[in-house]
């Protein structure tokens, strides 16, 4: 049998029409809510993707047992961009056709080339723990939702522990060792504002990435002689910083880090060895919070889990956990708000940034999302590795949030002066 | 700047040059026995380091069994992927042979994470962390070890070299057309060549495997390994030694001198910036042998 040409071309045509007619419409029929969720599987947030989509994709199953919201199943699309803004945005064409709501990229390169797309097509657009930092500014970016305190603020955070700590902070020295990436210089800004208020003085090391090698940067700071010491990196950048904190004699409960340090680095460097060692939580890790308990119970004892029994509890599947629940509870609250729908960008917007005190009882902070602060209030807490696990050290907290609002809002209107 | 800072970052560049050299004296062996620069040796140091977690972790072995046994496989892969890849490209355009290895590294680059999982992997080989200082130098024990573990096996590569088997390799070198018709074995001698090489890499890999955990950016040991290997001269493994030792010093003081100053990472720049020079300058290398062909 022959085919001509023409007649393949049309076919063809008509398959791919066909094919998009039929998602479209079966989004319209079926009673589901769609999420997005291209993330970086197999380039460079590799250290957190895993657990982190297995923590959302166990509890979107955890809600979907219970009948789903208002009727309608949650359903997250998984795909990999691999870190690639092309394929990123590609996956985000076909989720939009595909009729998603929302999107979580779980990358920075790929959050920040997504922003004037979702802005221009009303789909809400998560960038917890990544994106921008400025997006925290609803009015400027109200499709961008990092509903989860930002870089700005966990610096902010950690200087107000150092300070809890040793009473003054000034005359006193920290340093702060980062990868040589916008992601890790983000922080410098606000430790240098909170410095020239608090007295004390600031050194920034950067080393380059992946940060593998810092035999050469940990001298330097040792002899910098600092009384706390941050370092900003991710995956293998992370656990060299500690292997050469540890050799280079720095007392390691004067060693901290932002939200991205997981059990498996203490893995790595040695899990007695990095007892003190300090870090940003943003919500409660380990299995005993009420919400993992139910998802140990419904989704991952009759065999439903979406991975590796062993991760349920680690500080990233707990992230991912959290996340999703804000992103539910959205949808929870757009149902009140308009039962009737219709499911689009902006219905799910007005239920994001109605978001309020939301804690999922007791795992995370009291979060309060609105049209103004899509951060969500900026609370966490310190939590310090006990040699098994992250222990809580505060209560959920906010501080300094006048220096990092004044660094949102700067940004913000360059944001809206430049669209840059 | 303080110069007890200076010598520090000295000592323990020259150590960690010593140790990206054994990568580089891969490339060089290999470089020295068929004339291909393998551009896959990053992703074999990788792999081997793979194979030593392995081995540990889901085996249960302990590392003293779990390092030889990932030598002797990664031997066996070396000499596997010139029998079934490199031999293929006999009588190809030399220029597809280095492309087919720098295939090699992107697809292990890939397929390893991808197989054992992409968090990154710990191997213990019983050196201890804490700090040893000497005076006010505080000097890595991990890099001391390595660095002198590195230096033993160049200069064991170096008196390979003058070996009854080195000897034929070099003559596989100089001109295979002649080796074979004097009886030499020249496949056999290119295959034992990629699977010392290989060796070469695991132990690499290993060593710094045990620094930084096992994880795909073990491949990037390869740039560092061309800068020395094209320093050093890419048919010299003595040069491999001495560049070594000068790319690990110029990267720890790069890092101690220009980074505050600008206030950006040179580490890897200063790389790129030897492989630059020398090829401008001195295309051969500090000790390799000047090719002239006559036309």
């Amino acid at each position: 049998m022959t085919i001509k040409r023409r007649t393949f071309l049309a076919g063809a045509g008509a398959a791919a029409i066909g094919s998009q007619l039929h998602v479209s419409f079966a989004a319209a029929q079926e009673k589901v809510v769609r999420f997005a969720m291209p993330q970086d599987f197999t380039r460079v947030y590799t250290f957190a993707t895993t657990e982190y989509n297995q923590g959302q994709r166990d509890y979107a199953s955890l809600v979907n047992a219970k009948g789903g919201v208002n009727g309608y199943q949650i359903v997250l699309d998984v795909s990999d961009h691999g870190n690639d803004q092309p394929r990123a945005i590609e996956a985000y064409e076909r989720a939009k056709t595909q009729g998603a709501v929302l999107i979580d990229p779980l990358s920075t390169p790929v959050a920040r080339a997504l922003v004037p797309r979702v802005t221009a097509d009303k789909v809400n657009l998560i960038t917890a723990f990544s994106g921008r930092s400025d997006a925290a500014d609803g009015t400027a970016f109200p499709y961008v939702f990092p509903m989860s305190p930002n870089y700005w603020t966990q610096a902010g955070l950690l200087v107000d522990y150092f300070r809890q700590q040793d009473g003054d902070l000034k005359g006193k020295k920290i340093c702060l060792v980062h990868i040589d990436t916008p992601f890790g210089k983000e922080p410098i800004p606000v430790f240098e504002a909170l410095g020239a208020k608090l007295g004390y003085s600031f050194q920034a090391f950067p080393y380059t990435p992946p940060g593998n090698d810092q035999s050469a940067i940990w001298p330097q700071v040792r002899r910098a002689k600092p009384d706390w010491v941050v370092f900003w990196g991710v995956a293998v950048g992370q656990t060299v910083a500690l292997t050469e904190a540890l050799r280079n004699g720095i007392p390691i409960n004067r060693v901290s880090s932002s939200v991205w340090l997981s059990e498996s680095d203490m893995d790595i460097v040695g899990r007695a060895a990095m007892k003190g060692l300090i870090k940003v939580e943003p919500c409660a890790s380990g299995t005993s919070p009420k919400i993992i308990q139910d998802i140990i119970k419904t989704v991952i004892a009759p065999g439903k889990g979406a991975g590796d029994k062993a991760k349920v509890g680690t500080s990233y599947y707990n992230y991912g956990v959290m996340m999703a629940a804000l992103m539910i509870e959205g949808v929870r609250k757009a149902f009140e708000k308009a039962p009737n729908g219709p499911i689009t960008g902006e219905w799910l917007n007005a239920g994001l940034t109605s978001i309020s005190n939301f804690d999922a009882d007791g795992f995370m902070p009291a979060t309060t999302i609105t049209p103004q602060d899509h951060q969500g209030g900026g609370k966490c807490r310190i939590a310090r590795w006990d040699g098994e696990k992250f222990a809580p050290v505060t209560d959920w907290f906010t501080a300094n949030q006048d220096v990092v609002w004044a660094e949102i809002k700067k940004s913000a209107d360059e944001y809206k002066k430049t669209a840059k | 700047m303080d110069l007890a800072l200076l010598l520090e970052l000295s000592i323990n560049g020259a150590f960690v040059g010593m140790m990206y050299s054994l990568v580089a004296a891969g490339i060089v062996l290999i470089y020295k026995t068929s004339g291909i620069a393998n551009l896959a040796q990053g992703a074999l140091a990788m792999m081997g380091a793979y194979f030593a977690w392995a081995a540990t972790a889901l085996v249960g072995l302990p590392a003293w069994a779990a390092i030889p046994l990932s030598l002797v496989a990664m031997f066996a892969v070396g000499a596997l992927i010139e029998r079934f890849a490199l031999r293929q490209m006999i009588g190809q355009p030399i220029i597809m042979a280095i492309m087919l290895t720098m295939g090699m590294e992107i697809v292990l680059r890939g397929l390893l994470p991808g197989v054992f999982g992409t968090a990154v992997k710990k191997i213990d080989i019983g050196i201890p962390n804490a700090p040893l200082f000497v005076g006010d130098l505080l000097l890595n024990r991990t890099l001391l070890i390595g660095g002198a573990v590195s230096f033993a096996l160049v200069l064991a590569a170096i008196f390979f070299f003058n070996s009854r088997l080195g000897i034929v390799m070099r003559a596989v070198s100089d001109d295979q057309t002649a080796s074979w018709s004097v009886g030499v074995r020249v496949e056999r001698a290119i295959a034992i060549a990629w699977g010392l090489s290989a060796v070469m890499a695991t132990t690499a890999g290993i060593l710094w495997g045990a620094t930084q955990g096992v994880d795909w950016s073990l491949s990037l040991l390869l740039i560092k390994a061309l800068a020395i290997a094209i320093l050093g001269g890419l048919d010299s493994i003595p040069g491999v030694l001495i560049a070594g030792v000068v790319v690990g010093l110029v990267e720890s003081l790069a890092t101690g001198i220009i980074d505050p100053l600008i206030g950006g990472g040179t580490r890897d720049v200063a790389a790129s910036v030897i492989i630059l020079a020398t090829l401008l300058i001195r295309p051969h290398g500090l000790f390799g042998r000047e090719h002239i062909e006559r036309v």
